[in-house]
């Protein structure tokens, strides 16, 4: 949805109204689709939504949308009137969603400043028949009467949307005048005159130029100003102006429409030097108890728009200079943007936080610091409260991507003719606004899979003898700081022999013995590039994106997945997501002068190492043996190509990774610490290194590099 | 509204700009970069190599928070590579929102060169090399030449060779 | 194509002309710049006996502004006892497209609530599905 959508009232009421209606109506559609028929509530719902939409496309004269809906109000109308049995319910649910769709579709149009153009004659013709045939199910026993048809009233009453308002540009402008012009108010009149031909809305200030002639001295002192609405440019509305030798400047500065609706542009300060204070506070009391009553919203009544009094020269009220809308309001909404621009700055508080009071100033022995100690931990309780409220503002619950998949599935299990349910657990759990972003496509495809490779054919569920309904289980919840997303089906589990000859097939196995690897490590290889169980790509989750794409989406937010499956009782999917990427906790190292972090939660432990631990194989590839596992070592210097040289492993320090299943060490030079670590992307000029995410900041200014543990490890 | 006001200084400060180049040494060449890119100019300071760059990328510095990468110029044109010291300056530019740090040799003076006196670049027939017009015309100021910078494709053409091309135009021009 | 007889109430010049050019391509217009005017006018045409077809009201006009001339014109018709069907269409046109004023409108009885700047393409639509031209 574009955030800069116009400020028409009228056609935001009518998306923001409708688009709410759909929504509800597609989740009531969605909740009975398994039912036998619509209950009472949905065919009532159902038909007073339509019917309202038809209505106010019809003022909106949005003919195509009118039409569909009335369509499908006639159906409902029927089965309101008559309930008739034997209604194909799903064929009916198909159509609801249809048309929901279909008019959703017009709608974006219209937001985006389009026309509503598809054509529904096909799907109207669709919608007839079916209509027939509810007739014909009404009338066969005779034992019903078809009721009254459902008259069509054509509106009566259009609402035409002004011409693209959203091009508007709003201007404050501001001409100053020579000090000596003669009669700068008749000068500033011509301004006025000039704009006149392209204003869609102007007032300016004074007032009352031509006919009064001390505004002259006025302007003199404060400049000309004037607030203009038009579809002009700078450089088009200055050579409208800059008409006389005697202006000397013209200040033109484009504002947004708030700033051009709640602006006190126009009032020029006046600074009160000569009356008491008491005086002063007691004027602006008065002033502010004077606006109140305009605040609150009123009714249009007839006679609100006359205009008082029409003397010549008097500037006509703006005419978006409505009063403030409705009373008070427990919610107001951001721009995306802003909240980043916080979080940033947020992320540079904590980190100008870290550098005061791990400032080495400090370090000098002797120094009395009990006082700024105090200071100190009421400083970083305060940024740590201010980090808490602002991830609470950016999480979001993850209702919204679940809802969608309820779709996915009923689309999927109708094409595939599969009968099957989706339990949602949890869908209140939240998680950062920038995550949701990134799980909806991954989410969306572990489900085809479920619905696809995962539930069987109602014929093969009959022949393993599962009497159950195909079930896939959707649940998220918190745990450990991370959020857990879990895809469940009750299918038929995965084929650890079959899997295993494809990754031979596709020479994935490598040197590795498939007798000795567990089922998790078998079931890893359906993440790998190119590997796919089923022969047949069918449309639903054999577009070419394998799973290897989704592990990759999951990765990149710093999500693992989890496979887990039993042989004919269903596959399990986890994903386990940080809640937020904005901050994390990290182990800082240093190796070869740079500076590296690594994420805390995959770190299993810090192993001083002894070259007796040390496995070197001839082609340079070297291993460590702990505990009597064998871990491959990254030695990272090298790894980046900073160093060459090789130091003795007494001298760095091993860190041990974990992710999925798989540990490697990490040899670094030494360890800085643990702390805070507030993500930044590298800059897009440089172009993505294998083995980094991010960078970020240090408490002393200086950059470390975020470390990929995926791309190290894979 | 700030950013907007600000916007607009920029705008208005254009016209100021106009013509007015900021040049540096790099080699034996002086070259010239239009004052409207350049954000500003800061002391040296330690920089945090990134890994696998081509070598001309010197890493990332930190600009009061801001993580900016370096290039240095030399390296980017082919010249022969020069130490850095604490005199060693970089310049900060923004072409098109991408900010970049460019290490130079040495800052010269911020001249006006008006539009006649850049004179475009002479076609030698090497049509293969012209692509990669990166510097787009010859600045006279006074007796000395500069020569004219597109900032835009020194960040992100591929693969160039100042020295070729800069010699090839103080050639011509002599 | 029928002639129609048209009035136009607006106050503002500039806006005056623009509709005046516009509305003659589909018949005679007759101009008022305020509320009152528009309801005399609207009177006057109802003795003589040549009703206008549309009336064209600006909402914010001197004396009174677009809701009272709506008023009014609709009261006078109820007095005289003229059909629903037969009752005069009327446009207003203004900035002021809130949800509320344009309700308010609706309420009053206006036909055609049409924003500004006029979309010329909507306004010849919604004459068509009027039956007007």
């Amino acid at each position: 949805m574009s955030e800069e959508f116009n400020t028409e009232g009228m056609l935001d009421m009518y998306l923001l109204e409708n688009g709410q209606l759909l929504e509800s109506l597609q989740e009531t559609v969605l909740n009975q689709k398994d039912a036998e028929c619509f209950d009472e509530d949905a065919i009532n719902e159902i038909f007073r939504t339509m019917h309202t939409i038809k209505g106010s496309s019809g003022i909106m004269m949005f003919d195509n949308v009118t039409k569909i809906a009335h369509k499908l109000e006639d159906i409902f109308y029927y089965l309101r009137e008559s309930k008739p049995d034997n209604v194909p319910h799903l064929e009916l649910v198909s159509y609801v969603l249809d048309v929901a769709d279909f008019i959703s579709a017009e709608m974006d149009k219209i937001r985006d400043g389009n026309e509503p153009d598809g054509d529904p004659t096909k799907m109207i013709g669709k919608l007839d028949d079916f209509l027939k045939q509810i007739k014909h199910e009404i009338t066969k026993d005779d034992k019903k009467e078809l009721p009254p048809e459902n008259v069509y009233v054509a509106p009566n009453q259009f609402y035409i949307a002004p011409v693209s308002s959203n091009e508007s540009r709003f201007y404050q402008i501001i001409i100053t005048f020579r000090p000596d012009t003669q009669m700068s108010n008749i000068r500033a009149y011509s301004a006025v005159y000039a704009l006149k031909e392209i204003a869609e809305d102007m007032i300016y200030y004074p007032e009352d130029i031509v006919s009064n002639e001390n505004s002259a001295e006025i302007i003199l002192r404060h400049g000309f100003r004037m607030l203009l609405q038009a579809q002009a440019s700078q450089e088009e509305i200055r050579p409208m102006i800059d008409t006389c030798a005697d202006i000397e400047k013209i200040d033109i500065r484009e504002v947004t429409s708030d700033g051009f609706l709640n602006s006190d542009f126009l009032k020029p300060i006046e600074i009160d030097l000569d009356s008491p204070i008491e005086e002063v506070e007691r004027k602006a009391a008065e002033t502010e108890q004077e606006e109140e009553p305009n605040k609150k919203a009123k009714d249009v009544a007839p006679g609100d728009y006359v205009i008082q009094s029409k003397e010549p020269g008097k500037a006509k009220q703006l005419n978006k200079n409505k009063p403030a809308k409705a009373s008070k309001q427990s919610f107001i909404s951001v721009n995306v943007e802003k909240m980043d621009e916080l979080m940033d700055l947020i992320g540079e508080l904590v980190i100008a936080e870290a550098v005061v009071l791990q400032n080495p100033d400090l370090k000098v022995p002797g120094l009395e610091l009990q006082n700024f100690q105090k200071a100190a931990r009421q400083l970083s309780k305060i940024s740590a409260d201010l980090q808490d409220v602002i991830m609470s503002m950016r999480m979001m619950p993850l209702t919204t991507t679940f809802q969608k998949m309820n779709r996915i599935v009923f689309d999927a299990s109708r094409k595939l003719e599969k009968d099957i349910e989706l339990e949602v657990i949890g869908e209140n759990t939240e998680v950062d606004k920038n995550i949701i972003e990134h799980i909806s496509d991954p989410l969306m495809h572990l489900i085809r899979n479920a619905v696809d490779h995962g539930i069987e054919t109602p014929a093969e569920r009959a022949a393993a003898g599962k009497r159950d309904k195909g079930k896939v289980t959707l649940l998220a919840k918190n745990e450990g700081g991370k959020v857990w997303i879990t895809v469940q089906d009750n299918g038929a589990g995965m084929d650890r022999s079959k899997i295993l000859k494809k990754a031979r097939k596709n020479g994935l196995l490598g040197n590795k013995n498939p007798e000795t690897m567990t089922d998790k490590e078998v079931y890893q290889f359906i993440t790998y590039p190119g590997f796919s169980t089923n022969e047949t790509v069918t449309e639903f989750s054999g577009r070419g994106v394998g799973m290897d794409v989704v592990v990759k989406n999951i990765q990149t937010i710093g999500g693992t997945l989890d496979i887990d499956s039993i042989p004919g009782e269903g596959s399990t999917m986890t994903m386990k997501i940080p809640l937020t990427l904005a901050i994390i906790d990290g182990i800082v190292m240093e190796t070869a002068g740079s500076y590296f972090v690594v994420e805390t939660g995959i770190v299993k432990s810090f192993v001083n190492a002894r070259e007796d631990m040390m496995i070197h194989e001839p082609d340079g590839e070297e291993y460590i043996m702990i505990r009597e596992e064998c871990y491959p070592v990254i030695r990272l210097g090298e790894y980046f190509s900073l160093t060459n040289e090789k130091i003795a492993v007494e001298d760095g320090m091993m860190v041990l990774i974990e992710l999925e299943e798989k540990t490697i060490c990490i040899l670094v030079d030494k360890l800085l610490g643990e702390q805070e670590i507030v993500v930044k992307p590298i800059p897009q000029y440089i172009k993505k290194v294998r083995g980094l995410s991010g960078c970020t900041q240090l408490g002393d200014g200086s950059i470390a590099l975020i470390l990929d543990p995926a791309s190290l490890i894979g | 509204m700030s950013d907007l006001l600000n916007m607009e200084l920029l705008d208005e400060d254009k016209d100021a700009q106009k013509g007015r180049y900021m040049t540096f040494k790099s080699g034996n060449e002086y070259f010239a970069i239009g004052i409207q890119y350049v954000d500003e100019i800061i002391q040296f300071q330690k920089i945090t190599v990134v890994p696998e760059t081509a070598d001309y990328i010197k890493g990332l510095i930190n600009i009061r928070g801001k993580i900016v990468p370096v290039i240095d110029v030399s390296l980017r044109f082919k010249q022969p590579p020069f130490e850095y010291n604490e005199r060693t300056c970089i310049i900060v530019i923004n072409v098109k929102s991408t900010v970049v740090g460019l290490i130079v040799e040495r800052i010269a003076e911020v001249v006006t060169i008006e539009e006649e006196n850049i004179l475009p670049p002479p076609s030698l027939g090497r049509t293969d090399k012209d692509s990669n017009k990166f510097v787009y015309g010859i600045g006279k100021v006074g007796d000395s030449v500069k020569l004219m910078l597109d900032p835009d494709k020194l960040l992100h053409d591929e693969d160039v060779n100042a020295v070729d091309q800069a010699s090839t135009y103080t050639e011509a021009e002599e | 194509m029928k002639k129609l007889k048209i009035l136009l109430a607006e106050d503002d010049f500039a806006t005056r002309k623009f509709m005046l050019k516009f509305l003659e391509k589909y018949g005679e217009v007759d101009v008022t710049v305020d509320g009152m005017e528009a309801v005399d006018a609207f009177l006057m045409s109802l003795e003589d006996e040549e009703p206008y077809d549309l009336v064209c009201l600006d909402v914010m006009m001197p004396v009174m502004d677009g809701y009272q001339a709506l008023m009014g014109i609709r009261n006078i018709e109820k007095q005289r006892n003229i059909a629903q069907e037969d009752m005069v269409k009327v446009i207003m046109t203004t900035a002021l497209n809130d949800e509320r004023n344009v309700k308010k409108a609706f309420e009053l009885g206006c036909t055609v609530y049409s924003g500004k700047p006029l979309n010329v393409d909507k306004f010849e639509e919604v004459l068509t599905k009027l039956g007007l031209i």
